[in-house]
């Protein structure tokens, strides 16, 4: 316990003692943990938002003219058994005049002497919280009924903002994955100075019998201490931020950007692990 | 505590040693003499064994140069306390924590470290001075901090390479005095220098080395 108080406190040192090449790497782990927590932030966000829009999917149905309500509702039953389908509502034809009259204020069975709505049924599908869900299965196979004269349905625009957003979260990855691997260079090339600046400690706790595991601990710590007061600094700087941006953005819209606790715990493990591989990276080249 | 069996290294075709045999034992005080160059620092390598021979065989409290474990060296480097001549004391912490990082390796508790250390500085005559730091005491006084600090582990042999090097006539005797004195309570002795003047007729055995042959016996 003493030993491992003594290399912590080893490590805080450390940071003391490097402050000019501390504040470069801090520097770094801020700025990379600021672009990676406004991009979790955004996702999250925009997460929420494309919930909703799934939660909105809509196939429209409409059954060959010839189909009475009978037949019409045996296919129904079909659909309601197909797999990704949540429910399913029936629209007679007489039910359609109706809704064409609310809709229009126009009777179009009296306009043309006779009904031209075929009958139809509204179906909606299961959310399944994937980050794409495709309906093409769903409308392939309720376009392999007999009795089914067209498949109309709304997801085309949400499947575009779908794929955006896929594309967004790809982009999202190769950019945080660069920025990481920037961030790991820069802490890796301070603690390597860090560690010249301390060759002849390194030497002096060798022939006094310490093992390269004792050595190693207190950079190791350092490292892993720029992670954490860049973590720190830039979750602060995060929230500081949302919480103005909402109290701006109430003024004008009824919109809240939510930030997830877990975007802190997230960034500081992001931290920990970056700056333990840089700094690990370092002292396995080294000691 | 300490065997060398017909032990060679050489740096190169000019500098080595060859064929040394040597042998002290618990309690002993040797010293190893022979001019710059001789080959003193490569045996004091050898037995804290940052050096590995050619051929032949270095024993060191039962650790085996020919079998010992990268990982198995700090626990033997442990047991022998170390006094260079440029000392290897840490500029920027006080006389305190430099003898105390030697206590802090093997993990000994805050309260036990505190009575050791001041026990050690006592003992090296350097209490009252553990605030300082290295850059403000003498060169005698750095040299006795670099002895506590290989003292405080209560090793069972100090190896001292040239530990008078860069002192005065008066400090470099005093400094063999604490180590006779050191000797007396039982842990062993091993110092070179190039100093004949400084050691004869102490009563203690003497090795020569010159140019990689090692004589015992003076």
């Amino acid at each position: 316990m003493n030993k491992l108080a003594f290399l912590i406190l080893e490590g805080l040192k450390n940071v003391w003692r490097h402050k000019l090449t501390v504040f470069t790497s801090v520097t770094s782990v801020f700025l990379t943990l600021m672009i990676i927590g406004s991009l979790f932030i955004t996702i999250d966000n925009s997460n929420s938002l494309i919930k909703y829009l799934r939660s909105k999917y809509k196939i429209e149905v409409f059954f060959k003219k010839e189909m009475g309500d009978k037949e019409s509702k045996m296919i129904l039953n079909e659909i309601r058994n197909i797999s990704g389908v949540r429910n399913a509502t029936y629209i007679s034809s007489n039910d359609a005049i109706r809704i064409f009259k609310d809709q229009f204020e126009e009777d179009i069975h009296e306009m043309l002497g006779y009904n031209p709505l075929p009958s139809s049924a509204v179906v909606n599908i299961i959310d399944t919280g994937q980050e794409e869900f495709s309906v093409e299965p769903i409308i392939r196979s309720i376009k392999n009924i007999s009795g089914i004269d067209t498949v109309k349905y709304q997801g085309r625009l949400i499947q575009r903002i779908e794929r955006f957003y896929q594309k967004f979260l790809n982009a999202f990855i190769i950019v945080a994955g660069v920025i990481i691997v920037i961030t790991i260079f820069i802490i890796s090339s301070t603690i390597r100075l860090t560690i010249y600046a301390r060759t002849e400690m390194i030497k002096t706790l060798k022939l006094i019998g310490a093992t390269n595991l004792f050595i190693k601990t207190p950079f190791l710590l350092e490292g892993m201490f720029h992670g954490l007061f860049g973590a720190l600094l830039a979750t602060g700087t995060l929230i500081g931020l949302v919480h103005t941006g909402n109290l701006y953005i109430n003024k004008i819209i009824t919109f809240q950007i939510n930030y997830q606790h877990t975007t802190t715990f997230w960034l500081i493990g992001i931290s920990v692990v970056i700056s333990l591989i840089g700094s690990y990276r370092a002292v396995s080249k080294i000691i | 505590m300490i065997s060398f069996k017909n032990v060679s290294y050489s740096h190169n075709r000019e500098s080595g040693i060859y064929n040394a045999d040597l042998q002290i034992d618990a309690e002993d005080f040797a010293f190893l003499i022979g001019p710059t160059g001789s080959g003193k620092t490569t045996i004091m390598r050898l037995i804290y064994m940052d050096l590995f021979p050619e051929s032949g065989i270095v024993t060191v409290n039962g650790y085996h140069s020919n079998k010992i474990k990268r990982r198995k060296i700090p626990h033997l480097r442990r047991n022998i306390g170390m006094v260079f001549q440029d000392y290897h004391l840490l500029t920027d912490r006080t006389l305190f924590d430099n003898v105390a990082l030697a206590l802090h390796i093997v993990g000994i508790d805050s309260a036990e470290l505190e009575d050791r250390v001041m026990d050690v500085l006592y003992e090296v005559g350097l209490d009252g001075k553990e605030d300082r730091k290295p850059n403000e005491l003498s060169g005698g006084e750095q040299q006795r901090a670099c002895l506590a600090r290989a003292l405080v582990k209560e090793p069972e042999i100090i190896l001292a390479d040239e530990p008078t090097g860069n002192l005065d006539p008066i400090a470099a005797f005093e400094l063999i005095k604490l180590l006779e004195k050191i000797n007396q309570e039982g842990t062993s002795i091993f110092m070179a220098s190039h100093n004949y003047n400084l050691i004869k007729g102490r009563g203690h055995r003497i090795m020569e080395i010159h140019e990689g042959k090692l004589r015992n016996g003076l």
